[in-house]
């Protein structure tokens, strides 16, 4: 329990601000790399959260889910480069504002 | 494991053995009748593997899955979903698709299946994300498909990012919750009196809001549903928001999440402005996609009835019976109203067959799809004798149970509203159609194309007609779910 040499809740608190940061970049970015990026960077934080929380309850899970949301990450960004690459071919741009023929 | 183990995820593992064949077999051979044909075979097998599943009793595996009535009940439906999209996709992908491209629909389909199974069955956060994930990656490439056409793309990298950010904000509240409480498994997961537990399950309901596509988190459905080829809609409205009830449903009996007033009187304000919201705004659509996923969001609204009743101990069966036999409706519902969509969007080429105009004067041309589409339009507004009555007749019950009487309003009040959109759909293909050159081009299509789709219209007319049945004899439903309700936990 006491073997963490930092408190968990500032692990918590970097964590949660890293997700902020991400969360900021999807509502402001608007380049489809950039929007990847930025989930990528929330996903991480997610993983630090639970990696900190594993070691507060000196547990291995907490790691294991990191390295699922990795598997899980990669798998997501793999589909999304697929799109991005129709996205360029099809419109000749990254832009999401390009493509919004939806209204909503 | 033990064998028991093993006979319990019967299913699993032989619609995983068929994912396997089926890529093997398209690596050897390109052949889309020989695709859909072992898609067939697996899933029908996997259905057959359901009662060996049951005869198995409940089992949790390695605390992780929980196989038992309860789920397995939820599996039938998923796979049933699944071989109803897998023949109604058949012609739409042989009409839309180029020849080297059709088979691997089927690889997607076949996981997506198998990501929903597993959230049916988690008991633990590890399963919860390792299924939902694995069901919503396979339907970002379901949805971006269609090889032309700006809106599936559009709508795959729509749903990508914003599911994306669901996940990972329902990722960042399981953090909170195992940092609250040490434990990942739905039964220790939860103390009302860690702020940090509370945080948690208020993000992890935020995600699940989300795909659920609850208001305020609808922003993504009309969008998808509009962009995503017609069989693919009916897909994702049907199994992944049935996914991701059984596993709510599941989630809140377990961890008692609820437990907190904050949280409940969270999930009750979404419910009421879920109905009335998605109604209301169903009524501006002239586009039948966009009208079905309002419809939905309404629909799913109506069902956090269930929810809530489910987070008191005494009510947790009725609240799990509830749940099994509305989703069965929804189920049927949906599924025949997308499969009438895609029967004549298979047809015609170009756009799906999505705009209200494209059904003006259906009853004088197709009597037996439009005969369909309004028993789907009947019961999604829950006129007696269709299941849709059997269903919010149960929501009425769960409701006066629960005592839950401002959702009972909130479900009356948006039930009247639906009427008037779903009667209009019924009343737009009574019309004698106004522009008579769309009747005409409609009449030009070869009647040798027309008769094509006859394993499309076959699946159509069987689902209208069970809505029908059921609608009138619905004991069999009933049976099944309250036994695997009773039988839930015990």
């Amino acid at each position: 329990m006491t073997s963490l040499a930092v408190p968990m809740e500032h692990v918590l608190l970097i964590a949660a601000v890293l997700f902020l940061i991400g969360f900021a970049g999807v509502l402001v970015r608007r380049n489809v790399i950039f929007l990847l990026m930025s989930l990528e960077i929330m996903m991480n934080a997610c993983g630090l959260a639970f990696v900190a929380a594993g070691a507060k309850w000196g547990q291995p899970d907490g790691q294991i889910m990191f390295m699922l949301i990795l598997a899980i990450a990669a798998a997501e960004v793999a589909v999304a480069l697929g799109l991005v690459l129709q996205l360029e071919r099809r419109f000749d741009t990254l832009d999401v504002d390009a493509a919004s023929e939806l209204n909503g | 494991m033990t064998g028991a183990d093993l006979q319990a995820l019967a299913p699993h593992l032989v619609l995983i053995g068929g994912t396997l064949a089926l890529l093997l077999a398209i690596s050897f051979v390109r052949s889309h009748v020989l695709a859909l044909a072992v898609t067939l075979a697996t899933l029908v097998a996997t259905l057959f593997a359901l009662p060996a599943s049951n005869a198995a009793g409940a089992r949790v595996i390695d605390g992780f899955l929980a196989i038992d009535a309860y789920a397995n009940f939820f599996n039938a439906l998923f796979v049933i979903a699944a071989i109803a999209s897998a023949l109604l996709g058949y012609r739409y992908l042989e009409r839309r698709i180029t020849l080297a491209h059709r088979e691997e629909f089927y690889v997607l389909l076949l996981t997506a299946t198998l990501g929903a199974m597993a959230m049916a069955s988690a008991t633990h956060f590890a399963a919860f994300v390792l299924g939902l994930e694995v069901l919503s990656i396979s339907l970002y490439a379901m949805i971006a498909y269609p090889e032309e056409g700006q809106a599936p793309l559009e709508a795959a990298l729509k749903y990508l990012v914003l599911s994306g950010v669901a996940s990972t904000t329902q990722l960042f509240g399981m953090a909170l919750a195992y940092a609250a409480t040490g434990s990942m498994a739905f039964e220790a997961a939860f103390s009302a009196s860690s702020l940090l537990a509370v945080a948690g399950q208020a993000m992890i309901l935020a995600g699940v809001a989300f795909k659920l596509s609850l208001v305020p988190f609808h922003m993504w459905t009309p969008d998808v549903y509009q962009g995503a080829p017609a069989p693919v809609t009916g897909f994702v409205a049907t199994v992944s928001k049935g996914a991701v009830v059984a596993l709510l449903l599941r989630y809140v009996v377990e961890t008692g999440a609820l437990g907190a007033a904050p949280l409940v009187l969270g999930v009750v304000i979404i419910a009421v402005v879920s109905m009335v919201v998605g109604n209301l705004l169903a009524l501006l659509q002239d586009n039948l996609k966009r009208i079905l996923a309002y419809s939905s969001i309404a629909h799913i609204g109506y069902l956090l009835i269930a929810v809530v009743l489910a987070a008191s101990i005494s009510g947790a069966p009725m609240a799990l019976e509830t749940g099994m036999v509305y989703l069965a409706g929804y189920f049927l519902m949906t599924l025949a109203a997308f499969g009438v969509m895609t029967v004549l969007s298979s047809e015609a080429g170009g756009e799906d067959a999505e705009r209200l105009e494209a059904y003006e004067g259906l009853f004088w041309q197709r009597p037996l799809l439009a005969a369909t589409l309004s028993a789907a339009a009947l019961s999604l507004a829950g006129i007696p004798l269709t299941i849709g009555f059997i269903a919010k007749f149960y929501l009425f019950a769960a409701g006066a149970e629960g005592e839950l009487w401002t959702l009972v309003w909130a479900l009356v009040i948006g039930s009247a509203i639906g009427v008037y959109y779903y009667l209009r759909i019924i009343f737009t293909m009574t019309k004698t159609p106004a522009a008579e050159d769309e009747g005409e081009a409609r009449e030009a299509a070869p009647a040798a194309e027309r008769a094509g789709a006859w394993e499309a219209a076959a699946v159509v007319v069987a689902l209208g007609a069970g809505i029908v049945v059921f609608g009138i004899y619905p004991t069999p439903i009933i049976d099944i779910a309250r036994a695997a309700a009773q039988a839930f936990g015990g």
